[in-house]
């Protein structure tokens, strides 16, 4: 809604001065609507700048940070093909006059300097976008996310370009102050305000390339929520990769305890290189982010999903329900897991449920049964049509239960994820 | 995923209609360098266009007509009206204060260019430098150009009109023998709503009038060829001073008798 708002608003500014008169020629359609998509890709730019401030709690606003990714990302897109249009709009308007005409438009000589600007942004919107929508296959994280950095001077070229060539540009000034800011934040001073410090206490093995860290506070400690994540910081200077970096990775403890602890499975170079990281060394965490186990109706039964490092959110769910065992609604989980041997925290999953009268704990080895069935998950959760259903894991996992469960009759409302792939 | 391959689509599509338009561009103006008449307007001449009916304005040393684009024009008609006739470089410059008007607005403009202004002093300063430079004479020799027409004219009488702008200005009858002029008079000639052939002799532009019978007198009894010299109306009329000057148009005679010629023999002899 606030995005839409911001969105639309230098629209309903812009729209009377270049909606053309009735009766005008296709030319001029032209010409408003280029400018009409300048002005929108414009917002667009700078509401997907604002979107990455990351503040903790804000992102409930959106549903969680995946969700605000998302946004962000299609802002970025709508902003690119925008922008392109705008150029090829402009330049057609001016296409019945003479093809010259045209040309004068998007290359004028020189001295029009507003209108380099604007390629000069739209320069380095490909820069930064063409690793963004993988125009040569999959970056580099850490490269790309630097990369993305050429975001900030994109938008101001883009800025300036609009501020020298409408009369009144408040409105921008507004919108570009908010992404600054936006930026600002998340840049500078987050690393140093928003950041809290906690030491490692303990590396727990769970399984080859799976570790549990438990981290202790070394002064404010945040709180969180069942099925949250945060980023996660290292300053360990025997890291071989991703120090000082920050990566995100799901809280599993539960929330209340003065520890937090999170599950990291090897899947890049920082989180590989987490797996040997040395008790006593100092770490800086951000966050909490996301809303997983946003409770729409809070007693109905729940099923939950969980597969491969995807099992941490459940983890976490299950030990906060161990704190409270007698309150909240009936909780069944399918942990679905390749064989016994990449099963972790099962046993404690089997031992929480065996003390917790609502809890439920099944496993599911792909090994021997092939992938889960409707028959599997209604011998241990008969009425699945009419429990919130929770699920985490890879991709393919998530695909062939969310086909399954729609087959089975579950409403998609019903059905809960949180996607932790690159965008 | 289905995005990422939108996106790069879109842009290589957006690359291709640039790099399109650019090459589309480059090639018309590279045939029309060949074909770009200049006609040459004083100060005098822009003056005259000051109103909403007729508005020309001087930007840059160039003369456009924008009567056609001040209703489209997004300010109320004021803003323009005021720079009617008169040199608008400042205006253009300034659409708000120290703001040019867009690339955008530049190609616009370029549809209404009719001339340039010619490179006069002030006119009340010395109007007669202005006259004889404005209609450079430097044209190929009057038998080429005759070259180019069909070439063979028949003995008889001949007429024919110069109209411009949604009026005629001049209309001309002349006797062809042996391709040589006689009995060359006016039968109208008029601009800008002037009747001059109607003129006394004590009105001012009576002047002007006398001078255009001298340019046809000058063509009695001449081969047809004579009739370009008429480009070099200053070669060709005797007295003429600062003010007629400026005003004798050689080329509208020139345009008339080639009318004449194009439309055969009016009566035989």
């Amino acid at each position: 809604m606030i995005v839409a708002v911001l969105l639309l608003l230098p629209v309903l500014v812009a729209w009377p001065r270049w909606w053309p008169p009735p009766g005008a020629g296709a030319a001029e359609v032209l010409s408003a609507l280029g400018h009409l998509a300048g002005v929108l890709g414009l917002s667009a730019l700078l509401v997907g700048a604002m979107l990455s401030v990351r503040l903790p709690g804000l992102d409930r606003w959106f549903g969680g940070l995946p969700r605000i990714w998302a946004l962000h990302r299609i802002l970025g897109f709508t902003a690119f093909i925008l922008i392109m249009l705008h150029v090829v709009w402009l330049a057609f308007g001016a296409l019945p006059n003479s093809p010259e005409a045209a040309t004068q438009v998007i290359f004028p000589p020189l001295e029009h300097g507003a209108v380099w600007m604007g390629w000069g942004a739209l320069a380095l919107m490909v820069i930064f976008l063409a690793p963004t929508f993988q125009f040569f296959g999959r970056p580099h994280y850490q490269r790309w996310k630097r990369l993305h950095l050429l975001s900030v001077p994109a938008f101001l070229l883009a800025f300036a370009h609009a501020v020298m060539l409408v009369e009144h540009a408040l409105l921008w000034w507004g919108l570009a102050a908010l992404a600054v800011a936006a930026v600002l934040w998340r840049k500078v001073l987050s690393p140093r305000l928003g950041r809290h410090d906690y030491t490692v206490e303990a590396v727990t093995a769970l399984a080859s390339n799976v570790v549990e860290i438990t981290l202790a506070p070394r002064g404010r400690a945040m709180s969180h929520a069942a099925g949250q994540f945060m980023y996660l910081t290292p300053h360990d200077p025997g890291l071989e990769a991703g120090r000082g970096e920050e990566h995100p990775y799901t809280i599993s403890s539960a929330p209340g305890e003065d520890v937090v602890r999170v599950g990291i499975k090897a899947l890049g170079d920082a989180s590989r290189a987490l797996q040997t990281v040395t008790p006593g060394t100092a770490v800086q965490i951000e966050g909490p982010y996301g809303q997983f186990f946003e409770r729409r109706e809070p007693q109905r039964r729940q099923l939950w999903f969980g597969g491969g490092i995807g099992i941490t959110p459940f983890v976490s769910g299950a030990r906060a329900l161990q704190r409270e065992p007698g309150a909240g609604p009936e909780v069944t989980l399918i942990y679905l897991a390749n064989r016994p041997d990449r099963a972790y925290y099962m046993d404690e999953l089997r031992e929480i449920a065996q003390g917790h009268p609502h809890f439920d704990a099944q496993i599911h080895y792909f090994q021997d049964r092939g992938p889960v069935d409707e028959a599997f998950i209604r011998a241990h959760c008969p009425d699945l049509a009419e429990r919130e259903i929770y699920i985490c894991g890879p991709p393919g996992m998530v695909h062939h239960l969310m086909g399954l469960l729609s087959r089975a009759g579950v409403p998609r409302g019903r059905i809960h994820t949180e996607a932790f792939d690159f965008l | 995923m289905t995005v990422n391959k939108i996106a790069y689509t879109a842009f290589v599509a957006f690359c291709t209609v640039i790099v399109t338009l650019w090459a589309v561009s480059a090639l018309v103006a590279e045939t029309r360098e060949t074909d770009d008449d200049q006609r040459l307007f004083t100060e005098q001449e822009l003056a005259a266009h000051d109103s909403a009916e007729s508005c020309w304005k001087a930007i840059d040393g160039q003369v456009y007509d924008v009567t056609e684009y001040i209703p489209r024009h997004p300010t109320s008609e004021d803003v323009m009206l005021e720079w009617c006739g008169r040199d608008a470089t400042e205006g253009w410059y300034n659409k708000t204060p120290g703001r040019p008007h867009s690339p955008r607005a530049a190609a616009m403009l370029e549809q209404y260019r009719v001339g340039q202004l010619a490179d006069a002093p002030a006119p009340q300063a010395r109007p007669e430098a202005s006259a004889p430079t404005r209609e450079p004479a430097t044209h190929p020799p009057g038998r080429v150009l005759l070259g180019l027409s069909p070439g063979t004219y028949l003995d008889g009488r001949y007429r024919g009109v110069f109209s411009d702008r949604g009026a005629m200005q001049v209309n001309i009858q002349f006797d062809l023998r042996d391709h040589h002029f006689h009995n060359v008079r006016f039968r109208y000639l008029s601009y800008q709503g002037v009747d001059y052939l109607a003129l006394e002799e004590h009105e001012e532009l009576h002047a002007v009038m006398r001078q255009h019978r001298q340019a046809i007198d000058y063509l009695e009894g001449r081969p047809l060829s004579a009739l370009f010299d008429l480009y070099a109306p200053e070669e060709v009329v005797e007295d003429i001073d600062a003010f007629t000057g400026a005003t004798l148009r050689g080329n509208k005679l020139i345009s008339a008798i080639r009318d004449a010629l194009n439309r055969g023999v009016y009566q035989w002899p």
